[in-house]
Protein backbone atom coordinates (compact mmCIF):
# COMPACT_ATOMS: atom_id res chain seq x y z
CA UNK A 1 0.00 0.00 0.00
CA UNK A 2 2.95 2.30 0.72
CA UNK A 3 4.42 1.53 -1.95
CA UNK A 4 1.86 1.94 -4.66
CA UNK A 5 0.91 5.54 -2.74
CA UNK A 6 4.69 6.65 -3.23
CA UNK A 7 4.91 5.40 -6.61
CA UNK A 8 1.56 7.23 -7.72
CA UNK A 9 2.94 10.05 -5.70
CA UNK A 10 6.12 10.40 -7.40
CA UNK A 11 4.33 10.32 -10.61
CA UNK A 12 2.11 12.80 -9.72
CA UNK A 13 5.25 15.00 -8.48
CA UNK A 14 7.25 13.93 -12.06
CA UNK A 15 4.56 16.02 -14.04
CA UNK A 16 4.60 18.74 -11.15
CA UNK A 17 8.33 19.13 -12.00
CA UNK A 18 8.09 19.30 -15.46
CA UNK A 19 5.52 21.96 -15.48
CA UNK A 20 7.45 23.70 -12.74
CA UNK A 21 10.53 23.51 -15.18
CA UNK A 22 8.80 24.93 -18.00
CA UNK A 23 7.31 28.08 -15.61
CA UNK A 24 10.87 28.77 -14.67
CA UNK A 25 12.00 29.23 -17.98
CA UNK A 26 9.14 31.48 -18.75
CA UNK A 27 9.60 33.39 -15.29
CA UNK A 28 13.31 33.15 -14.72
CA UNK A 29 14.22 34.15 -17.99
CA UNK A 30 11.61 35.81 -19.73
CA UNK A 31 10.50 37.72 -16.79
CA UNK A 32 6.94 36.64 -17.61
CA UNK A 33 4.91 35.56 -15.27
CA UNK A 34 2.54 33.57 -17.29
CA UNK A 35 -0.99 32.97 -15.66
CA UNK A 36 -2.38 31.44 -18.50
CA UNK A 37 0.24 28.74 -18.03
CA UNK A 38 -2.12 25.72 -16.76
CA UNK A 39 -4.52 26.57 -19.61
CA UNK A 40 -1.97 25.16 -22.19
CA UNK A 41 -1.84 22.22 -20.16
CA UNK A 42 -5.34 21.33 -20.40
CA UNK A 43 -5.62 22.47 -24.03
CA UNK A 44 -2.86 19.44 -25.33
CA UNK A 45 -4.64 17.12 -22.40
CA UNK A 46 -7.75 17.59 -24.66
CA UNK A 47 -5.04 17.47 -27.92
CA UNK A 48 -3.87 13.94 -26.42
CA UNK A 49 -7.83 12.70 -25.87
CA UNK A 50 -8.86 13.93 -29.57
CA UNK A 51 -5.65 12.05 -31.11
CA UNK A 52 -6.79 8.91 -29.22
CA UNK A 53 -10.50 9.21 -29.54
CA UNK A 54 -11.29 10.80 -32.38
CA UNK A 55 -8.10 9.94 -34.82
CA UNK A 56 -7.46 6.73 -32.99
CA UNK A 57 -3.68 7.77 -33.10
CA UNK A 58 -1.48 6.58 -29.81
CA UNK A 59 -0.87 9.37 -27.00
CA UNK A 60 2.63 8.94 -27.58
CA UNK A 61 2.59 9.98 -31.01
CA UNK A 62 0.70 13.65 -29.42
CA UNK A 63 3.52 13.91 -27.25
CA UNK A 64 5.73 14.35 -30.48
CA UNK A 65 3.25 16.74 -32.17
CA UNK A 66 1.79 18.63 -29.29
CA UNK A 67 4.77 20.10 -27.91
CA UNK A 68 6.28 21.66 -31.04
CA UNK A 69 2.62 23.28 -31.50
CA UNK A 70 2.67 24.27 -28.08
CA UNK A 71 6.35 25.82 -28.91
CA UNK A 72 5.16 27.39 -32.24
CA UNK A 73 1.85 29.19 -30.67
CA UNK A 74 4.00 30.51 -27.13
CA UNK A 75 6.31 31.65 -29.65
CA UNK A 76 3.55 33.73 -31.37
CA UNK A 77 2.27 34.50 -27.66
CA UNK A 78 5.48 35.96 -26.87
CA UNK A 79 6.18 37.77 -30.05
CA UNK A 80 3.06 39.16 -30.80
CA UNK A 81 1.16 39.89 -27.39
CA UNK A 82 4.01 39.94 -24.72
CA UNK A 83 7.09 41.71 -26.55
CA UNK A 84 5.33 45.33 -26.94
CA UNK A 85 4.82 44.80 -23.09
CA UNK A 86 8.50 43.92 -23.04
CA UNK A 87 9.66 46.62 -25.18
CA UNK A 88 7.70 49.29 -22.95
CA UNK A 89 8.53 48.30 -19.57
CA UNK A 90 10.95 50.62 -18.01
CA UNK A 91 12.13 47.88 -15.14
CA UNK A 92 11.48 43.78 -15.14
CA UNK A 93 9.00 44.55 -12.12
CA UNK A 94 7.52 46.66 -14.51
CA UNK A 95 7.23 43.60 -16.79
CA UNK A 96 5.93 41.23 -13.85
CA UNK A 97 3.07 43.40 -13.34
CA UNK A 98 1.94 43.75 -16.69
CA UNK A 99 2.48 40.45 -17.58
CA UNK A 100 0.22 39.28 -15.04
CA UNK A 101 -2.68 41.38 -16.47
CA UNK A 102 -1.54 40.28 -20.11
CA UNK A 103 -1.84 36.55 -19.02
CA UNK A 104 -5.02 36.83 -17.08
CA UNK A 105 -6.84 38.11 -19.93
CA UNK A 106 -5.76 35.10 -21.77
CA UNK A 107 -6.32 32.73 -19.60
CA UNK A 108 -10.18 33.39 -20.35
CA UNK A 109 -9.56 33.33 -23.43
CA UNK A 110 -8.17 29.93 -23.90
CA UNK A 111 -10.11 28.42 -21.19
CA UNK A 112 -13.77 30.22 -22.75
CA UNK A 113 -12.87 28.34 -26.35
CA UNK A 114 -12.28 24.92 -24.35
CA UNK A 115 -15.27 25.04 -21.91
CA UNK A 116 -17.07 26.13 -25.33
CA UNK A 117 -16.05 23.15 -27.13
CA UNK A 118 -15.80 20.44 -24.38
CA UNK A 119 -18.10 22.37 -21.67
CA UNK A 120 -17.10 21.72 -18.15
CA UNK A 121 -17.66 17.97 -17.85
CA UNK A 122 -14.63 15.32 -16.95
CA UNK A 123 -12.62 13.38 -19.64
CA UNK A 124 -10.49 10.69 -19.67
CA UNK A 125 -9.67 8.16 -22.15
CA UNK A 126 -8.15 4.45 -21.55
CA UNK A 127 -4.69 4.00 -22.54
CA UNK A 128 -2.24 1.19 -21.36
CA UNK A 129 -4.24 0.90 -18.34
CA UNK A 130 -2.76 -2.33 -17.83
CA UNK A 131 -1.89 -3.39 -14.10
CA UNK A 132 1.46 -3.44 -13.08
CA UNK A 133 3.22 -5.60 -10.51
CA UNK A 134 6.26 -4.29 -8.72
CA UNK A 135 7.54 -5.56 -5.90
CA UNK A 136 4.12 -6.11 -4.55
CA UNK A 137 2.47 -3.28 -5.77
CA UNK A 138 0.03 -2.63 -8.10
CA UNK A 139 0.61 0.52 -10.42
CA UNK A 140 -1.31 0.90 -13.90
CA UNK A 141 0.81 1.23 -16.65
CA UNK A 142 0.18 4.42 -18.07
CA UNK A 143 1.32 5.88 -14.99
CA UNK A 144 4.59 4.50 -15.03
CA UNK A 145 5.05 5.57 -18.77
CA UNK A 146 3.90 8.91 -17.98
CA UNK A 147 6.77 8.61 -15.28
CA UNK A 148 9.52 6.98 -17.13
CA UNK A 149 8.64 9.95 -20.17
CA UNK A 150 8.74 12.63 -17.75
CA UNK A 151 12.37 12.02 -16.31
CA UNK A 152 13.20 11.58 -20.03
CA UNK A 153 11.94 14.79 -21.03
CA UNK A 154 13.07 16.34 -17.50
CA UNK A 155 16.49 15.29 -17.86
CA UNK A 156 17.15 16.14 -21.43
CA UNK A 157 15.99 20.03 -20.62
CA UNK A 158 18.39 19.83 -17.60
CA UNK A 159 21.75 18.24 -19.58
CA UNK A 160 20.92 20.62 -22.68
CA UNK A 161 20.34 23.77 -20.16
CA UNK A 162 23.63 22.91 -18.09
CA UNK A 163 25.94 21.24 -20.58
CA UNK A 164 25.81 23.35 -24.18
CA UNK A 165 26.65 26.39 -24.74
CA UNK A 166 23.04 27.65 -25.99
CA UNK A 167 21.92 26.25 -22.84
CA UNK A 168 24.00 27.85 -20.67
CA UNK A 169 23.38 31.12 -22.25
CA UNK A 170 19.28 30.61 -21.73
CA UNK A 171 20.48 30.42 -17.96
CA UNK A 172 22.80 33.47 -18.23
CA UNK A 173 19.86 35.58 -19.34
CA UNK A 174 18.12 34.44 -16.14
CA UNK A 175 21.45 35.54 -14.04
CA UNK A 176 22.09 38.92 -15.31
CA UNK A 177 20.17 40.46 -19.20
CA UNK A 178 22.41 43.33 -19.61
CA UNK A 179 25.92 41.52 -18.97
CA UNK A 180 24.48 38.68 -21.28
CA UNK A 181 24.13 41.52 -24.31
CA UNK A 182 28.24 41.53 -23.54
CA UNK A 183 28.85 37.93 -24.60
CA UNK A 184 26.65 38.69 -27.72
CA UNK A 185 23.76 36.96 -26.79
CA UNK A 186 20.23 38.73 -28.18
CA UNK A 187 18.55 38.81 -25.16
CA UNK A 188 15.25 39.39 -26.78
CA UNK A 189 15.11 36.19 -29.19
CA UNK A 190 16.53 34.03 -26.05
CA UNK A 191 13.49 35.65 -23.89
CA UNK A 192 11.10 34.29 -26.98
CA UNK A 193 12.61 31.18 -27.23
CA UNK A 194 12.67 30.20 -23.29
CA UNK A 195 9.07 31.30 -23.18
CA UNK A 196 8.53 29.35 -26.18
CA UNK A 197 10.28 26.23 -24.69
CA UNK A 198 8.79 26.40 -21.85
CA UNK A 199 4.68 26.23 -23.50
CA UNK A 200 6.31 23.13 -25.25
CA UNK A 201 7.18 21.79 -21.49
CA UNK A 202 3.67 22.67 -20.02
CA UNK A 203 1.99 20.88 -23.15
CA UNK A 204 4.67 17.47 -22.77
CA UNK A 205 2.91 17.21 -19.46
CA UNK A 206 -0.28 18.11 -20.41
CA UNK A 207 -0.28 14.94 -22.90
CA UNK A 208 1.46 12.68 -19.88
CA UNK A 209 -1.23 13.68 -17.86
CA UNK A 210 -3.97 12.75 -19.69
CA UNK A 211 -2.45 9.19 -19.71
CA UNK A 212 -3.93 8.59 -16.09
CA UNK A 213 -5.66 11.58 -14.95
CA UNK A 214 -9.18 12.90 -15.54
CA UNK A 215 -9.58 16.43 -16.76
CA UNK A 216 -11.84 19.00 -17.12
CA UNK A 217 -12.18 22.45 -18.99
CA UNK A 218 -11.22 24.61 -15.65
CA UNK A 219 -8.12 22.90 -14.09
CA UNK A 220 -5.68 25.24 -16.36
CA UNK A 221 -5.95 27.18 -12.82
CA UNK A 222 -4.87 24.10 -10.80
CA UNK A 223 -1.94 23.51 -12.59
CA UNK A 224 -0.98 27.20 -12.59
CA UNK A 225 -0.96 27.12 -9.05
CA UNK A 226 0.82 24.17 -8.03
CA UNK A 227 3.17 25.39 -11.01
CA UNK A 228 3.91 28.65 -8.75
CA UNK A 229 4.03 27.02 -5.70
CA UNK A 230 7.02 24.48 -7.12
CA UNK A 231 8.86 27.18 -8.86
CA UNK A 232 8.93 29.17 -5.53
CA UNK A 233 9.27 25.99 -2.87
CA UNK A 234 12.39 25.41 -5.48
CA UNK A 235 13.96 28.82 -5.74
CA UNK A 236 13.10 30.45 -8.64
CA UNK A 237 15.15 30.03 -11.49
CA UNK A 238 16.60 26.82 -10.00
CA UNK A 239 15.72 24.06 -12.07
CA UNK A 240 17.06 21.23 -9.17
CA UNK A 241 14.71 22.77 -6.83
CA UNK A 242 11.70 22.72 -9.32
CA UNK A 243 12.60 19.17 -9.46
CA UNK A 244 12.71 18.16 -5.75
CA UNK A 245 9.93 20.63 -4.84
CA UNK A 246 7.52 19.17 -7.58
CA UNK A 247 8.37 15.44 -6.29
CA UNK A 248 7.87 16.79 -2.22
CA UNK A 249 4.62 17.80 -3.09
CA UNK A 250 3.48 15.09 -5.26
CA UNK A 251 4.55 12.57 -2.66
CA UNK A 252 2.60 14.48 0.24
CA UNK A 253 -0.64 15.25 -1.94
CA UNK A 254 -1.01 11.59 -2.69
CA UNK A 255 -0.24 10.78 1.20
CA UNK A 256 -2.25 12.92 2.50
CA UNK A 257 -5.10 12.12 0.21
CA UNK A 258 -5.21 8.26 0.44
CA UNK A 259 -3.69 8.17 4.72
CA UNK A 260 -5.77 11.50 6.22
CA UNK A 261 -8.43 12.84 3.28
CA UNK A 262 -8.76 13.26 0.64
CA UNK A 263 -10.24 16.80 1.20
CA UNK A 264 -6.67 18.03 2.74
CA UNK A 265 -4.95 17.20 0.27
CA UNK A 266 -4.96 21.55 -1.00
CA UNK A 267 -4.41 22.12 2.47
CA UNK A 268 -1.46 19.98 2.37
CA UNK A 269 -0.12 21.79 -0.52
CA UNK A 270 -0.14 25.15 0.83
CA UNK A 271 0.95 24.24 4.31
CA UNK A 272 4.09 22.72 2.93
CA UNK A 273 4.08 26.37 0.81
CA UNK A 274 3.81 28.41 3.90
CA UNK A 275 6.59 26.59 5.80
CA UNK A 276 9.02 26.99 3.18
CA UNK A 277 8.08 30.96 2.80
CA UNK A 278 8.70 30.99 6.54
CA UNK A 279 12.01 29.02 6.80
CA UNK A 280 13.36 29.69 3.57
CA UNK A 281 12.03 31.95 1.82
CA UNK A 282 14.74 31.94 -1.29
CA UNK A 283 13.44 28.25 -1.58
CA UNK A 284 14.85 24.97 -0.71
CA UNK A 285 17.98 25.66 -3.23
CA UNK A 286 17.31 29.36 -3.86
CA UNK A 287 20.25 32.11 -2.91
CA UNK A 288 18.96 34.49 -0.52
CA UNK A 289 19.84 37.19 -3.29
CA UNK A 290 19.05 36.69 -6.61
CA UNK B 1 40.52 51.90 -35.44
CA UNK B 2 37.65 53.47 -32.90
CA UNK B 3 36.51 56.90 -33.30
CA UNK B 4 33.86 58.49 -31.39
CA UNK B 5 32.76 61.96 -32.29
CA UNK B 6 30.32 64.26 -31.01
CA UNK B 7 28.97 61.67 -28.46
CA UNK B 8 26.37 63.19 -26.03
CA UNK B 9 24.63 61.51 -23.64
CA UNK B 10 21.33 62.42 -21.48
CA UNK B 11 18.86 61.06 -18.73
CA UNK B 12 15.83 62.83 -18.47
CA UNK B 13 16.95 66.61 -18.37
CA UNK B 14 20.30 65.96 -17.31
CA UNK B 15 23.51 65.67 -20.07
CA UNK B 16 25.79 63.26 -18.56
CA UNK B 17 28.16 63.64 -21.18
CA UNK B 18 28.49 66.35 -23.84
CA UNK B 19 30.33 66.42 -27.71
CA UNK B 20 32.71 64.28 -26.28
CA UNK B 21 35.25 63.17 -29.10
CA UNK B 22 38.06 60.32 -28.78
CA UNK B 23 39.99 58.08 -30.75
CA UNK B 24 42.28 54.76 -30.33
CA UNK B 25 44.05 53.19 -32.41
CA UNK B 26 44.78 49.84 -33.29
CA UNK B 27 47.90 48.68 -30.51
CA UNK B 28 47.22 51.33 -28.00
CA UNK B 29 46.12 51.58 -24.65
CA UNK B 30 44.35 54.79 -24.15
CA UNK B 31 42.81 56.33 -20.86
CA UNK B 32 40.16 58.17 -19.87
CA UNK B 33 40.95 60.03 -16.39
CA UNK B 34 37.68 61.77 -14.77
CA UNK B 35 36.32 62.07 -11.27
CA UNK B 36 33.21 60.31 -10.32
CA UNK B 37 29.81 61.29 -11.97
CA UNK B 38 32.81 62.67 -14.89
CA UNK B 39 30.54 60.72 -17.03
CA UNK B 40 33.31 57.89 -17.71
CA UNK B 41 30.69 55.20 -17.70
CA UNK B 42 27.97 57.27 -19.58
CA UNK B 43 30.73 57.06 -22.70
CA UNK B 44 31.66 53.06 -22.57
CA UNK B 45 28.08 52.46 -22.46
CA UNK B 46 27.05 54.56 -25.07
CA UNK B 47 29.97 53.19 -27.56
CA UNK B 48 28.88 49.75 -26.30
CA UNK B 49 25.15 49.55 -27.37
CA UNK B 50 24.12 50.00 -24.03
CA UNK B 51 22.94 53.56 -23.91
CA UNK B 52 21.40 55.40 -26.60
CA UNK B 53 23.40 57.95 -27.18
CA UNK B 54 22.05 61.49 -28.34
CA UNK B 55 21.88 62.85 -32.18
CA UNK B 56 25.04 63.59 -33.84
CA UNK B 57 26.93 61.08 -32.03
CA UNK B 58 29.46 58.97 -34.11
CA UNK B 59 30.78 56.10 -33.44
CA UNK B 60 33.05 54.07 -35.73
CA UNK B 61 34.91 50.51 -35.77
CA UNK B 62 37.11 50.20 -38.43
CA UNK B 63 34.88 52.54 -40.32
CA UNK B 64 31.79 50.53 -39.60
CA UNK B 65 29.08 53.03 -37.90
CA UNK B 66 28.21 51.68 -34.64
CA UNK B 67 25.64 53.71 -33.33
CA UNK B 68 21.62 52.06 -33.35
CA UNK B 69 23.31 48.66 -33.23
CA UNK B 70 22.17 46.41 -30.45
CA UNK B 71 25.07 45.97 -28.02
CA UNK B 72 24.65 41.98 -28.73
CA UNK B 73 25.75 43.32 -32.64
CA UNK B 74 28.71 45.49 -31.61
CA UNK B 75 30.16 42.14 -29.72
CA UNK B 76 30.00 41.01 -32.92
CA UNK B 77 31.95 43.85 -34.58
CA UNK B 78 34.81 43.16 -32.66
CA UNK B 79 34.57 45.09 -29.06
CA UNK B 80 33.96 43.72 -25.99
CA UNK B 81 33.18 45.79 -22.84
CA UNK B 82 34.12 44.99 -19.11
CA UNK B 83 31.79 47.13 -17.32
CA UNK B 84 31.04 48.52 -13.91
CA UNK B 85 31.24 46.16 -11.56
CA UNK B 86 32.24 43.66 -13.96
CA UNK B 87 29.28 41.95 -14.93
CA UNK B 88 30.02 38.67 -14.50
CA UNK B 89 27.60 35.71 -14.62
CA UNK B 90 28.04 34.99 -10.44
CA UNK B 91 25.60 32.07 -10.82
CA UNK B 92 27.19 30.10 -13.12
CA UNK B 93 30.67 28.75 -12.84
CA UNK B 94 34.44 30.52 -14.32
CA UNK B 95 34.37 27.85 -17.18
CA UNK B 96 30.69 28.76 -18.12
CA UNK B 97 31.19 32.29 -17.73
CA UNK B 98 34.38 31.46 -20.41
CA UNK B 99 32.04 29.68 -22.36
CA UNK B 100 29.68 32.31 -22.72
CA UNK B 101 32.69 34.48 -23.59
CA UNK B 102 32.91 32.93 -27.03
CA UNK B 103 29.17 33.01 -27.99
CA UNK B 104 29.76 35.55 -30.51
CA UNK B 105 30.15 33.67 -33.64
CA UNK B 106 33.11 35.41 -34.37
CA UNK B 107 34.83 33.83 -31.43
CA UNK B 108 34.14 30.02 -32.15
CA UNK B 109 36.70 29.15 -34.74
CA UNK B 110 39.60 30.83 -32.51
CA UNK B 111 37.93 29.48 -28.99
CA UNK B 112 40.69 26.80 -27.74
CA UNK B 113 43.58 29.60 -28.55
CA UNK B 114 41.85 32.27 -26.84
CA UNK B 115 40.96 30.64 -23.73
CA UNK B 116 44.82 29.00 -23.76
CA UNK B 117 45.76 32.65 -23.57
CA UNK B 118 43.55 33.67 -21.04
CA UNK B 119 44.26 30.76 -18.93
CA UNK B 120 48.19 31.78 -19.35
CA UNK B 121 47.06 35.54 -18.49
CA UNK B 122 45.40 34.49 -15.40
CA UNK B 123 46.57 30.89 -13.92
CA UNK B 124 44.44 31.03 -11.26
CA UNK B 125 41.50 30.42 -13.33
CA UNK B 126 42.67 27.63 -14.22
CA UNK B 127 42.86 26.17 -10.87
CA UNK B 128 38.70 27.22 -10.62
CA UNK B 129 37.48 26.71 -13.57
CA UNK B 130 34.39 24.94 -11.56
CA UNK B 131 33.59 27.34 -8.73
CA UNK B 132 30.81 29.57 -9.13
CA UNK B 133 31.93 32.87 -9.93
CA UNK B 134 30.12 34.66 -6.80
CA UNK B 135 32.60 32.72 -4.23
CA UNK B 136 35.43 34.21 -5.61
CA UNK B 137 37.08 37.56 -3.90
CA UNK B 138 36.95 40.57 -5.99
CA UNK B 139 40.85 40.31 -7.68
CA UNK B 140 39.27 36.47 -9.40
CA UNK B 141 36.11 38.33 -10.35
CA UNK B 142 37.60 40.67 -12.60
CA UNK B 143 39.99 38.29 -14.09
CA UNK B 144 36.79 36.55 -14.87
CA UNK B 145 35.50 39.35 -16.55
CA UNK B 146 38.20 40.26 -18.56
CA UNK B 147 38.85 36.73 -19.29
CA UNK B 148 35.40 36.56 -20.70
CA UNK B 149 35.63 39.69 -22.87
CA UNK B 150 39.26 38.16 -24.37
CA UNK B 151 37.39 35.40 -25.14
CA UNK B 152 34.64 37.04 -27.41
CA UNK B 153 38.47 37.73 -29.97
CA UNK B 154 37.10 41.75 -29.30
CA UNK B 155 39.56 44.14 -31.23
CA UNK B 156 38.77 46.28 -29.03
CA UNK B 157 38.94 46.22 -24.68
CA UNK B 158 37.10 48.77 -23.34
CA UNK B 159 37.03 48.48 -19.18
CA UNK B 160 35.34 50.48 -16.69
CA UNK B 161 37.58 51.12 -13.60
CA UNK B 162 38.78 47.50 -13.64
CA UNK B 163 40.88 48.49 -10.43
CA UNK B 164 38.07 49.83 -8.12
CA UNK B 165 38.47 47.65 -5.13
CA UNK B 166 41.57 45.90 -5.95
CA UNK B 167 44.34 46.21 -3.25
CA UNK B 168 47.58 47.93 -4.77
CA UNK B 169 49.39 44.56 -5.11
CA UNK B 170 46.27 43.11 -7.05
CA UNK B 171 46.26 46.65 -9.13
CA UNK B 172 49.61 45.82 -10.11
CA UNK B 173 49.10 42.52 -11.64
CA UNK B 174 45.83 43.67 -13.27
CA UNK B 175 47.88 46.81 -15.02
CA UNK B 176 50.63 44.12 -16.23
CA UNK B 177 47.93 41.91 -17.89
CA UNK B 178 46.41 45.07 -19.40
CA UNK B 179 49.91 45.37 -21.55
CA UNK B 180 50.29 42.11 -21.76
CA UNK B 181 46.90 41.78 -23.29
CA UNK B 182 47.73 45.13 -25.93
CA UNK B 183 50.86 43.05 -26.57
CA UNK B 184 48.39 40.17 -27.92
CA UNK B 185 47.50 42.89 -30.47
CA UNK B 186 44.12 43.92 -29.01
CA UNK B 187 43.19 47.61 -28.39
CA UNK B 188 42.72 48.95 -25.00
CA UNK B 189 40.38 52.01 -24.02
CA UNK B 190 40.75 51.47 -20.10
CA UNK B 191 38.53 54.19 -18.05
CA UNK B 192 39.59 55.08 -14.24
CA UNK B 193 40.49 57.04 -11.31
CA UNK B 194 43.77 55.42 -10.78
CA UNK B 195 45.45 58.03 -12.66
CA UNK B 196 49.40 57.13 -11.98
CA UNK B 197 49.22 53.31 -12.74
CA UNK B 198 47.30 53.85 -16.07
CA UNK B 199 48.88 56.66 -17.01
CA UNK B 200 52.47 54.00 -16.70
CA UNK B 201 51.01 51.56 -18.81
CA UNK B 202 48.99 54.12 -21.69
CA UNK B 203 49.81 54.95 -24.69
CA UNK B 204 47.41 58.21 -24.44
CA UNK B 205 44.80 59.48 -22.04
CA UNK B 206 41.80 62.17 -22.09
CA UNK B 207 40.79 64.08 -19.40
CA UNK B 208 37.42 64.52 -18.93
CA UNK B 209 34.87 66.75 -16.43
CA UNK B 210 31.19 67.58 -16.34
CA UNK B 211 31.45 65.35 -19.00
CA UNK B 212 33.20 67.23 -21.43
CA UNK B 213 36.59 66.45 -22.53
CA UNK B 214 38.90 68.92 -20.76
CA UNK B 215 42.38 67.63 -22.10
CA UNK B 216 44.29 65.38 -24.38
CA UNK B 217 47.88 64.11 -24.47
CA UNK B 218 50.44 61.32 -24.91
CA UNK B 219 50.22 59.55 -21.45
CA UNK B 220 53.95 60.49 -20.61
CA UNK B 221 53.42 64.29 -20.90
CA UNK B 222 49.76 64.08 -19.10
CA UNK B 223 51.50 62.21 -16.24
CA UNK B 224 54.18 65.51 -15.90
CA UNK B 225 51.00 67.72 -16.22
CA UNK B 226 51.11 69.89 -12.79
CA UNK B 227 47.47 70.21 -13.38
CA UNK B 228 46.91 66.47 -14.41
CA UNK B 229 49.06 65.90 -11.21
CA UNK B 230 47.03 68.18 -9.18
CA UNK B 231 44.11 66.72 -9.99
CA UNK B 232 43.96 63.04 -10.57
CA UNK B 233 47.69 62.83 -8.95
CA UNK B 234 47.47 64.38 -5.26
CA UNK B 235 48.13 62.26 -2.15
CA UNK B 236 45.00 61.31 -1.37
CA UNK B 237 44.33 58.70 -4.07
CA UNK B 238 46.23 55.82 -3.81
CA UNK B 239 48.37 54.49 -6.43
N1 LIG C 1 20.96 55.74 -15.49
C1 LIG C 1 21.14 57.02 -15.12
N2 LIG C 1 20.08 57.83 -14.91
C2 LIG C 1 20.24 59.12 -14.54
N3 LIG C 1 21.43 59.69 -14.36
C3 LIG C 1 22.54 58.95 -14.54
C4 LIG C 1 22.45 57.58 -14.93
N4 LIG C 1 23.70 57.09 -15.03
C5 LIG C 1 24.53 58.10 -14.73
N5 LIG C 1 23.83 59.21 -14.44
C6 LIG C 1 24.41 60.52 -14.09
O1 LIG C 1 25.25 60.92 -15.15
C7 LIG C 1 26.44 61.49 -14.65
C8 LIG C 1 27.64 60.71 -15.16
O2 LIG C 1 27.60 59.40 -14.61
P1 LIG C 1 28.66 58.28 -14.99
O3 LIG C 1 28.75 58.19 -16.46
O4 LIG C 1 28.30 57.06 -14.25
O5 LIG C 1 30.01 58.91 -14.42
P2 LIG C 1 31.37 58.20 -13.97
O6 LIG C 1 31.41 56.85 -14.55
O7 LIG C 1 32.43 59.09 -14.49
O8 LIG C 1 31.35 58.18 -12.47
C9 LIG C 1 26.32 61.49 -13.13
O9 LIG C 1 25.86 62.76 -12.74
C10 LIG C 1 25.29 60.44 -12.87
O10 LIG C 1 24.57 60.76 -11.70
MG1 LIG D 1 31.59 55.05 -13.58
Amino acid sequence: MLLEVTLSGVTLGGMYALVAMGLTLQYGVARIMNLSYGELLIAAAFAALWFYSGLALSPLLGLLVVPPLAFALSYAIYRILLQPLVRRAKTRDALEVDSILATFGLLFVIQGVMLAVFGGAYYSYSFLSIPLNIAGATVAANRLLALVLAVVIGLGLYLALTRTRLGTAVRAVAVDPVAAQLVAIDVRTASALAFALGGALVAAAGVLVSMFLTFNANLGVVFTLKALVVVIMGGVGNLLGALIAGLILGLVENYVAVFIDPGLTLAATYAIFLIVLLVRPQGLLGRSSR
Amino acid sequence: MLEVAHLSVQYGRHRAVDNVGLTVGAGEIVVVLGANGAGKSSVLKAVAGLQRPGTGTRVTLGGRELVGLPAHTIVEAGLALVPEGRGIFGELTVRENLLLGAFARRARADEDRNRARVLALFPRLAERLEQTARTMSGGEQQMVAIGRALMSAPEFLLLDEPSLGLSPLLCGELFRALERIRGDGISVLLVEQNAKRSLAIADRGYLIENGRVVGAGRAADLARDPAVQRAYLGGTRQG
